[in-house]
């Protein structure tokens, strides 16, 4: 085999100490088909042209060049290979200079240091093969799973560059967790004026009709894989067409009624009903847990109500159906850590303790009290407490900093001094963290309010809040150790962020693993933050992590990004050639590859009873090769042969 | 294993075998060379993608084809390129080492460590430390007789 040996001098960086001529004659001596050809600077124009035009005079089998690390140039001389019509894999690099010439200075000892190593390359390439690209065909459309800040802007970006999208979502009404909020930090913005005009962009804007909103809905099982996915989605009845322009007339003369739990459980709804007031879609909805007829009634007031024809759908049905796309983004949200899980803060037992998302409700104008803050008694609160970190930084519970919870705090500060200027405010902290360059204005503003009161306590678990004539009694220990207590008329908890329930259950249905406080697991947190470990399922919003509204969309925006350069219009996804593959005749089925593999590349095939890999989900690290107890796997460029030729070469 | 009589370690080189990984370990190596710190020039370096393909056979065969020594590095726990891969590696070379010792090979014969990226350092500090090792312990003879 006619091995083409190219030995670049780099200057005199490699042969201040190997001597290239002593190499090449003890390596064209071992390997007498060979040729030797030494290049001062093959990197630089003038190397690579020469290469190029050597290869093509030459034409050798194989190539070795020995010079610096693969690392930096393997993939530019792989592509001079390709140029001059030769199988790029049919190379192999030696790194004579970082790993011999400038760590060797005893020139006899690097000069055989270099021969060995080349002749290792050299034993190797001879086994290697060529290799190809290949290409699948694959769906540009994309699932995104969630129409909270982040899905919706993952959608509407997508949507715009003209991608078809399925969007889906759990509850009746697009917007997420931020259109129950009246103002959102740190510049105390209107919510709904924020988030409503990119709702109706995602529903009537001029990219509308390239997103499908399924709402109600819920994905039940996913398929396939990045490029080729089947999602299978179950939608709820929502009992009302989308003819329906909104008007109410149906609610008004509904009947019954049911716990309203878009406020929290805080008050009733309709069981024909809109989510709330300003929800997009603009139409409501039945609650069958409330419905007389879903009681077995036969009660039609709504439909007889209603001026609209075929809009009223009583008999409407649960639906299954499927779509398939090439990428999934996951931007399910997150939820509130269970404040019942701190005990001494009497959360679910004592009705003047509410959540962080509870208050939120209780100051928006279209909530349960339509913006008037009030105890559950029915008065305005002389005196608030407010206890930041509730299962936050605190291995017992939650060991992270969710990071928003003391802006929103300091927002709560600012809504109590704007409608309840003589309202009493106590900011109970274990840390304070307002990070960014914008966000520390509102602690200013928090410590300026003259009702507030700031107050450092040890540690979560010291904390008693106890119901007593007139509020809530919360007694405390102080940073110095004191014990103290004061009463307040109402207490809003600050918990932690966590996953939710649903993440793990999609993250099961698609190999993606729930992390830290059950948020799903990036790929990697600083490079890759928008993909999850499955290729072709990307990540956006706070199903990833604790995060504002600007983060979240970022993200989404990331998510999206990923989706358009890997699944462009008219381009196929390429499979490298670097991966595993079965031979299936010495597959004894024994399935150990699979449990080694990190990325579920390998599936079980029951009508042969073998193991297969699908090579577009392999990333060809060879754990599966070296675990192969039948010797059935073969790591495409990083075979056994080549491996123990190279073992062989070096101890010869 | 017989042993031969104990050469003395100035004059004996071991021959040893290096399985790098190539995001972390391979390029702490490139670190050492960058920063151009010298170390004894023992270890024979192959290139793999991921510590996890370290087949066992490999090091069995190195033994075999004349090695005095094996060593492994991989990425840090944690940080493995194909996220566990490094896991992989060191539950077999603890189950090797049982292993290897009913051969008579001396478990220190055959090295694992974590060399990171940015550890050329440690790289330096891990081989220069595997060299002077198996120096002490001189040259493996295998009982059978090597074909």
């Amino acid at each position: 085999m006619k091995i083409g040996l190219y030995f670049c001098t780099c200057g005199t960086n490699i042969t201040a100490t190997v001597d290239s001529e002593k190499v090449i004659a003890e390596l064209t001596a071992q390997f007498p088909e060979s040729y030797a050809a030494t290049v001062e600077f093959i990197c630089s124009a003038e190397g690579k042209s020469f290469l190029k035009d050597h290869l093509l005079d030459n034409r050798p089998d194989r190539v070795v060049i020995a010079a610096c690390s693969p690392r930096e140039y393997e993939s530019t001389f792989m592509q001079i290979l390709a140029e001059a019509g030769i199988n790029p894999y049919f190379m192999q690099m030696v790194n004579i200079r970082e790993q011999v010439a400038w760590v060797t200075p005893d020139p006899a000892e690097a000069t055989q240091k270099a021969t060995v190593a080349i002749r290792s390359a050299m034993a190797r390439v001879c086994l290697q093969l060529p290799l190809e690209k290949k290409e699948l065909e694959a769906n540009g459309d994309v699932l995104v799973i969630g129409a909270g800040p982040a899905g919706l802007q993952s959608a509407l970006f997508l949507a715009e560059a003209g991608r078809k999208v399925v969007l889906v979502e759990k509850s009746p009404a697009i917007g997420g967790m931020p259109v129950f909020f009246e103002e959102l930090f740190p510049t105390m913005e209107c919510g709904p004026c924020l988030l409503e005009p990119f709702e109706e962009e995602v529903l009537h804007g001029n990219y509308a009709h390239n997103i499908e909103l399924l709402l109600l809905s819920e994905v039940t099982g996913v398929t396939g894989y990045y490029g080729n996915f089947t999602a299978t989605i179950k939608q709820t009845p929502r009992f009302v067409g989308p003819t329906c322009i909104g008007c109410g007339m149906c609610v008004e003369v509904c009947p019954a009624s049911g716990s309203n739990e878009l406020n929290c459980g805080m008050n009733k709804k309709k069981a024909i009903a809109m989510p709330f007031l300003g929800a997009l879609p603009n139409f409501p909805y039945i609650d069958q847990r409330s419905c007389l007829r879903a009681g077995g009634g036969d009660c039609q007031l709504c439909l007889d109500a209603c001026p609209m024809p075929d809009t009223v759908l009583l008999d409407d049905k649960e639906r299954i159906v499927e779509r398939k796309v090439g990428a999934i983004i996951l931007a399910i949200g997150s939820k509130l850590y269970d404040c019942r899980k701190v005990s001494g803060l009497g959360y679910g037992d004592i009705p003047g303790v509410m959540t962080s998302l509870e208050f939120e409700r209780l100051a928006s104008s279209n909530g349960p009290t339509a913006g008037e803050i009030k105890t559950p008694a029915g008065s305005a609160p002389g005196s608030v407490a407010i206890v930041h970190c509730v299962g936050s930084l605190d291995v017992k519970h939650q060991p992270h900093c969710s990071g928003i919870c003391c802006e929103y705090a300091f927002k709560f500060n600012r809504i109590l001094e704007h409608k309840l200027p003589e309202t009493k405010v106590y900011h109970l902290y274990k840390e304070l963290v307002v990070p960014g360059k914008d966000d520390s204005s509102m602690l200013d503003h928090a410590r300026k309010n003259p009702s507030a009161t700031f107050i450092r306590y040890r540690d979560l678990k010291e904390i008693e809040i106890s119901a007593v004539s007139g509020g809530q009694k919360i007694s405390y220990r102080c940073e110095d150790g004191k014990n103290d207590s004061f009463t307040v008329e109402m207490v809003v908890l600050c918990p932690a962020m966590v996953g939710s329930e649903d993440a793990a259950k999609l993250g099961d249905m698609m190999d993606v693993t729930c992390g830290k406080a059950g948020f799903f697991e990036e790929l990697n947190g600083r490079l890759h933050a928008s993909q999850s470990k499955v290729k072709g399922v990307y990540l956006a919003g706070t199903c990833q992590a604790p995060m504002d509204i600007g983060q979240a969309t970022s993200r989404a925006m990331a998510a999206a990004g990923y989706v358009l350069s890997g699944l462009a219009a008219g381009k196929k996804l390429v499979i490298e050639p670097i991966t595993a593959a079965v031979d299936e005749e010495r597959c004894s089925g024994c399935r150990i590859c699979s449990g080694v593999c990190p990325y579920k590349a390998i599936s079980f095939m029951p009508e042969t009873e073998t193991s297969r890999i699908n090579a577009l989900l392999c990333h060809g690290c060879g754990t599966c090769v070296a675990a192969c107890p039948a010797g059935a796997i073969q790591g495409n460029h990083f075979t056994n042969n080549q491996i123990l030729a190279e073992i062989e070469a070096i101890l010869q | 294993m017989t042993k031969l009589e104990q050469p003395n370690a100035e004059s004996f080189e071991p021959k040893i075998v290096g399985f790098l990984c190539n995001w972390c370990s391979y390029a702490g190596a490139d670190k050492a060379g960058a920063s151009q710190t010298p170390y004894p020039p023992n270890v024979s370096i192959i290139r793999v993608m991921c510590s996890g393909r370290v087949d066992p056979q490999f090091v069995l065969e190195a033994f075999h084809k004349g090695a005095d020594g094996v060593i492994i590095l991989a990425c840090h726990p944690g940080d493995c390129h194909y996220k566990v891969g490094n896991y992989r590696a060191v539950q077999r070379h603890r189950i090797l080492l049982r292993l290897l010792e009913q051969f008579g090979i001396e478990k220190e014969r055959c090295n694992f460590d974590y060399v990171s990226a940015g550890e050329g350092e440690k790289f330096v500090r891990v081989i220069t430390g595997m060299v002077s090792t198996i120096k002490a312990l001189g040259p493996l003879t295998l009982a059978l007789p090597v074909s």
